[in-house]
């Protein structure tokens, strides 16, 4: 598991491989079941773009984990991926139109699978917390997200929309 | 080379595991009169959970479940994760000017995230938590609470268990909550692009939850949806630090003394 400088980097453009072509398996799956549509050369463009752009997060978010702004240090790459991403598709909406030939769905269902996996072993910390916890839970869920629907609506609202 | 091989097993449930939800589709489930639309993401995270309980790890699902497996999944997930937030630019650029106008509601809604404190810290008092309720009420319980709690309290503390606790509910459950709660609210009154907006509540897989269970409910607003939603998340990673710390921190301390008053 020690790996270091080029391999690094290189592992993470596997793993991002691995996750865009999963996707397309996705797509593809989703083609079969509704019978209709294939897999275009626009879907390929796509998911490359994605992988691009993720790429470029993975390695902006390396680099400035070594900048002494504790800020950017710790800004996560999840953020730095997103901001790549919209740069480019401010410069040039040939980026917005290759995107868009990938289902939003599509992207999702792999990624849920292997959040699933990556939580098997914490099954058992359920255990370890008490139902009081998980009421609560339920509660604080739910008011951050009451919360934040209310103070949109309102600000909506007054904004004419 | 027994990890190469368990890794193939691994991608090969994986692919399974795809095909098996995306065949079962979209279900439509109705709840009194809530209609909640169940994607495929829901039934892939459901399967994967169900399998990895220990009951079913035996024999050959062991060899998919292996240590390194997991591990692998753990680690990377986060990268599995990257072409998802990629494509978020693609939803915000062609808005950014409607987005912009109406950014200072996304600002203020980021406020919103206090409903954490304000909903939660009086049940958890209620329910007869003390110290524990100030780590489980201070945020969703990610990452960013819990380094500010361990750092403060330590994670062996009443108030570390506590956001322990909230961190491993909401891993485990999360994007289940959330893609049940959305239509639910959308049912009761709310708009579709408030609840977009509240989407963004710092956590990519609970964003993921409620932002595509909204787009089941309303297809053609799929753009909407994202968009607000990408827009309201890259704020809370911007600024759900300096929320926590200069407003949820003190507003809990002041609801703490309040509701706890003379029974400590």
């Amino acid at each position: 598991m020690m790996s270091t400088g080029m391999n690094k980097y290189a592992k993470y453009a596997l793993v991002l491989l691995l996750s865009v072509s999963l996707i397309l398996f996705t797509e593809q799956m989703k083609f079969i079941k509704s019978g209709e549509g294939h897999i275009t050369f626009g879907t390929i463009t796509g998911l490359a773009v994605l992988w691009l752009f993720s790429f470029i997060g993975v390695i902006i978010s390396t680099l400035m984990k070594k900048v002494p702004v504790k800020f950017l240090q710790e800004f996560p790459v999840l953020g730095w991926v997103s901001i790549v991403s919209l740069i480019c598709c401010l410069i040039s909406d040939v980026f917005v139109d290759a995107i868009a030939n990938v289902n939003f769905l599509s992207i999702t269902t792999p990624i849920l699978a292997f959040a699933g996996i990556s939580v098997a072993d914490r099954l058992a910390d359920l255990r370890k917390t008490s139902w009081r916890v998980a009421i609560v839970a339920v509660f604080v869920f739910t008011g951050t997200y009451v919360g934040s629907a209310l103070l949109s609506e309102l600000g909506l609202y007054l904004s004419g929309k | 080379m027994k990890s190469k091989q368990s890794f193939i097993y691994l991608l090969a449930f994986v692919l399974i595991v795809i095909a098996v939800s995306e065949f079962i589709g979209i279900q439509a489930v109705k709840v009194g009169s809530v209609k909640i639309s169940l994607l495929p993401l829901v039934f892939a995270i459901l399967i994967t959970m169900i399998l990895g309980l220990s009951i079913f790890r035996k024999g050959f699902m062991k060899k998919i479940y292996s240590e390194a497996n997991v591990a692998f999944s753990s680690k990377y997930l986060i990268f599995i994760m990257l072409p998802l937030m990629a494509r978020y630019g693609a939803d915000v650029a062609p808005r950014i000017e409607e987005i912009l106008k109406v950014g200072w509601v996304f600002i203020i809604q980021e406020i919103g995230n206090l409903g954490t404190i304000l909903l939660g810290l009086p049940i958890a008092i209620l329910l007869g938590l003390r110290r524990e309720a100030i780590g489980s009420t201070l945020g969703l319980g990610r990452e960013g609470e819990l380094a500010y709690i361990s750092e403060k309290y330590t994670l062996d503390s009443d108030e570390g268990r506590g956001v322990l606790s909230l961190y491993i509910i909401g891993t485990l459950f999360g994007t289940l909550f959330f893609s049940i709660i959305a239509p639910i609210m959308h049912a009761s009154g709310f708009s579709i692009e408030a609840l977009a907006m509240a989407s963004g509540v710092g956590s990519a897989s609970m964003m993921t939850g409620s932002s595509s269970a909204l787009i089941a409910t309303a297809p053609d607003m799929e753009q909407t949806i994202n968009s607000y939603a990408a827009a309201s998340q890259l704020l809370t990673s911007f600024l759900g630090t300096y929320t926590m710390v200069f407003l949820a921190v003190p507003l809990q301390r002041f609801m703490y003394k309040l509701l706890v008053r003379g029974d400590k």
